[in-house]
């Protein structure tokens, strides 16, 4: 499989104000043709502006310092205008977390869907689309405006426009947080099925963990701009390594068993101002060593992961987290 | 209010374009309240010079139809126009924003009369009012405020009001309302200081359409009366003699449009400068 | 175990009516529903949009008086008084609007004392920083402004503020789903110590059946305005009955 998607060493920065907010710090990440990755992170750990990034569709304020995107042989930093939207339209596909806001209020479903099409399509081309996107009253919900429909139903539509063009990637950010945890699972099954079928590349950012993992083929974990752990998604969820992903893992409720106490990471998230010159997660790891608060980490392997981290895993066994709650 | 200040203080020396209106309404200011007390001329005596008179080094703004020295009578004018305009806004952005919080708060009953009445007021059209009004109290400068007073006041209603509505569901007058807090507590400790900043954009707002109905008002004669004059009055007299004494339509002109720029400007910078969301990175 | 029930309703239904008089149009929020909360029991109450669960928070902080049934607070009907006498307190979803962000938190974790006693500035601002101790904040906080604080020491605060008057029943509405995980479980954990210390009543309303079933004795599930199973927490973490339940359930257990 080849590099569809090449991140190299991206740096992004927004600027406030005086002050430089760092969300992204020297990303390098390849997206391979055909897989699925997911992109797990919390506040301020850069998912979102990194997926952002790879369509160009950040804020005014948003900065590339350094690094580039290229997508096949386009240079996506550098293109604007009719080849900016060229690549956005025929390449790639957006579903977003709100579908209300992600539809245009004043449109009749029917109008949208025929707008994401190439060329001039047919009544039944467009019914036909909604349908693979899992809506069967086709007819009824062509005829609707967005807030007729419900969450669930909205983002199909939003999936299905995504679609429409086969693209070569879908860039999905949090597609089902805004939805009743009753139908999560569904759209999330749909979007990997109809990736399936259309042989795209699928990037899926969430906080949540264990629903990228089960259905991305690799998992990146970012803290700080940074990704901290990346390889194959099993290997992440069930055998973590990086210090973060384990403590998420212990911190996230669900994974636990009934009396057993969820183990925070206490702190907050960082807030960067400039590209780390340490370990961002230093502050709030129970592992922390002096190396960690004064040197960047390097990336390396381990079984077939790779992990940012001073330490390997087999080091830190021995040790014990110490005061977690560090407020 | 610390904030509130922090920001005016960011928009002022950071957005050049709000700094110039903001220098420029001082500057109206200044004249307004001081100009009678300036040594540069005197407004009253007829005959200082001779009628209608060009700009000269003696009377720089020239002199009008009855030989007074003009520059003096436009000062007069930015100082009527100003301080009248301004009093009738500051009535009726206390009075407005009243009402606005009263049926954003209160909904049912209260609201429909409240809203009922601002559309009431909304629908007349100001300078029909303003005709009535001077039939019925005679024209002059309370005229001309009254009907500031209704041609402005259902812009801060409603925008007063929708403001109160959103405030009013966020969770911290919730939690007010479950510890025990009265009505009058939860709007004026919690609702009125989450409005201000809305309040203030109206203010700025309702100032320039203040100005440009009082400068019509007294354009058609129904507002300030001779020998006070205001920009609009001055308007009128120049009118008479646009042909022959430019100047005396331009220059009270020149400077009606430019308080009405500033106005707007530095209402627009404020509402910049309190709108500190954009830009903000995703996460 | 028979302990003194704080909240109770009693085929408690709330209908809305829209549109004006000539056309009404009404909505079943909450069909019927019977439930009890006793002193130091969280109930947790978990649904999605539209089941009605907000709905029912808002009746039991008497925000919202019942259509049918009646809703009892320790015994008898509900009594705007009970507010006056700090019976009650709520945390709510957003952070960022849990706080009037124009009042320094000292003063919004107070307030109920200002409108409630006569205590002295002093007093309040004393009582204050006794309470953010007990929530894990530093004194210095209290001074400052909610803008300055991340979406966790604001929940914080905002839990201080909510059991500064020692409540008797206290209600979550979605109070961590806004959170990050990691931050999350630090407020989950922390409404647990504090109700073992407290013994407030509680509901803990959510969406998310993972969170609320670790911070839960037991819960309830709604549905449409019913309510379809009520169980021991720890059903939640083996199999619950009722096929909705299920569905919550499966989404959690997904990656076991």
């Amino acid at each position: 499989m080849s590099e569809l998607v090449q991140i190299k060493d991206l740096t992004i920065a927004y600027q406030m104000g005086q002050a430089a907010i760092y969300a992204v710090d020297q990303v390098t990440l390849d997206i391979k043709q055909g897989e699925t990755i997911g992109i797990v992170g919390e506040s301020g750990s850069g998912k979102s502006t990194l997926g952002m990034a790879i369509g160009k569709l950040l804020s005014q304020n948003a900065v590339v310092e350094a690094g580039q995107i290229t997508i096949g042989s386009d240079q996506v930093q550098d293109c604007s205008g009719e080849e900016l939207r060229r690549i956005r339209r025929d390449r790639l596909g957006f579903v977003f977390q709100n579908p209300m806001t992600a539809l245009d209020p004043t449109m009749r479903i029917d109008k949208q869907v025929s707008l994401a099409f190439a060329r001039k399509s047919t009544p039944d081309e467009r019914l036909s689309l909604l349908r693979r996107s899992g809506l069967e009253n086709a007819e009824q919900v062509a005829k609707s405006y967005p807030h007729e429909l419900s969450g669930g139903m909205a983002q199909r539509v939003v999936i299905a426009l995504s679609i429409a063009r086969n693209p070569e990637l879908i860039i999905a950010d949090e597609p089902t947080a805004s939805l009743d945890a009753s139908i999560q699972d569904k759209i999330l099954d749909l979007m990997i099925q109809l990736r399936d079928e259309a042989g795209a590349s699928m990037v899926l950012l969430s906080h949540d963990l264990g629903m990228v993992a089960k259905r991305c083929d690799r998992v990146a974990v970012m803290y700080g701009g940074r990704i901290v752990e990346i390889g194959n998604s099993k290997s992440v969820f069930e055998d973590p390594k990086h210090p973060y992903t384990r403590a998420l893992i212990k911190a996230a409720a669900g994974n636990e068993k009934p009396g057993e106490r969820l183990e925070p990471i206490g702190g907050v998230p960082p807030v960067l101002r400039t590209s780390s010159t340490y370990c961002a997660f230093a502050d709030r790891c129970g592992f922390a060593k002096d190396i960690c608060f004064s040197k960047r980490p390097e990336t390396h392997s381990e079984e077939g992961v790779m992990v940012t981290c001073h330490f390997e895993a087999k080091q830190l066994a021995g040790d014990e987290i110490v005061d977690e709650v560090r407020a | 209010m610390k904030i509130l200040i922090s920001n005016l203080q960011r928009l002022l020396f950071g957005d050049l374009l709000g700094g110039v209106g903001f220098l420029l309404l001082l500057t109206f200011c200044i004249l307004g309240f001081f100009g009678p007390y300036l040594p540069i001329g005197d407004a009253l005596t007829i005959g200082a010079g001779p009628r209608l008179g060009a700009p000269s080094m003696e009377f720089l703004l020239g002199t009008d139809d009855l030989g007074r020295d003009y520059l003096p009578r436009v000062v007069e004018g930015i100082g009527v126009t100003f301080l009248l305009s301004s009093i009738a806004v500051v009535i009726t952005a206390v009075i407005g924003t009243l009402l606005g919080m009263l049926a954003g708060y209160l909904h049912g009953f209260t609201d429909s009369v409240i809203a009922r009445f601002a559309d009431i007021l909304l629908a007349f059209p100001a300078l029909l009012f303003g005709l009535l009004t001077s039939a019925v109290i005679g024209p002059g400068q309370l005229s001309a405020i009254v009907v500031i007073s209704a041609a402005t006041i259902p812009l801060f209603i409603r925008v007063i009001r929708s403001v109160t509505l959103s405030v009013a569901e966020r969770e911290f007058v919730t939690a007010a309302v479950v510890a025990g807090a009265s009505t009058w507590r939860v709007m004026i400790v919690h609702i009125l200081p989450n409005i201000l900043g809305a309040a203030i954009i109206q203010l700025t707002y309702a100032l320039s359409v203040s100005m440009i109905i009082e400068s019509a008002l007294s354009f058609l004669g129904l507002g300030v009366q001779p020998p006070d004059a205001s920009l609009g009055s001055l308007l009128r007299l120049g009118s008479v003699y646009l042909t022959i004494s430019p100047w005396l339509v331009l220059a009270p002109g020149i400077v009606l449009a430019l308080a009405i720029m500033a106005v707007n400007i530095l209402g627009d910078s404020i509402r910049d400068a309190l709108e500190p969301l954009r830009g903000r990175p995703l996460t | 175990m028979e302990a003194n029930k704080v909240l109770e309703f009693r085929d408690v239904a709330v209908t809305y009516h829209k549109g004006p008089f000539w056309n009404r149009s009404s909505t079943n929020a909450v069909k019927k529903v019977n439930l009890s909360v006793a002193e130091g029991e969280t109930l947790g109450l978990v649904g999605e949009s539209g089941s009605g669960k907000s709905t029912l928070g808002r009746v039991a902080l008497g925000l919202i008086k019942p259509s049918g049934g009646s809703f009892e607070f320790a015994g008898l009907p509900f009594d705007p008084v009970l507010r006056k006498e700090g019976a009650m307190s709520v945390v709510l979803q957003h952070p960022e609007w849990a706080l009037n962000p124009r009042l320094k938190n000292w003063v919004s974790i107070s307030e109920p004392l200002k409108i409630q006693t006569s205590l002295t500035r002093q007093q309040r601002y004393e009582a204050t920083l006794k309470m953010l101790s007990q929530v894990g904040l530093d004194p210095d906080f209290a001074d400052r402004y909610p803008g300055e604080l991340s979406g966790g020491q604001r929940q914080r605060v905002a839990i201080a503020r909510a059991l500064i008057t020692k409540p008797r029943f206290i209600l979550f509405d979605e109070a961590v789903s806004a959170l990050d995980v990691s931050v999350q479980s630090q407020i989950l954990n922390l409404i647990k110590e504090l109700q073992e210390q407290l013994r407030f009543a509680s509901i803990f309303i959510s969406h998310d059946l993972a969170a609320t079933r670790y911070v839960s004795d037991r819960i309830a599930v709604m549905l449409e305005g019913d309510i379809v199973e009520v169980a021991e927490a720890q059903k939640f973490y083996e199999k619950p009955d009722h096929p909705y339940s299920q569905q919550l359930y499966a989404t959690i257990a997904r990656n076991a």
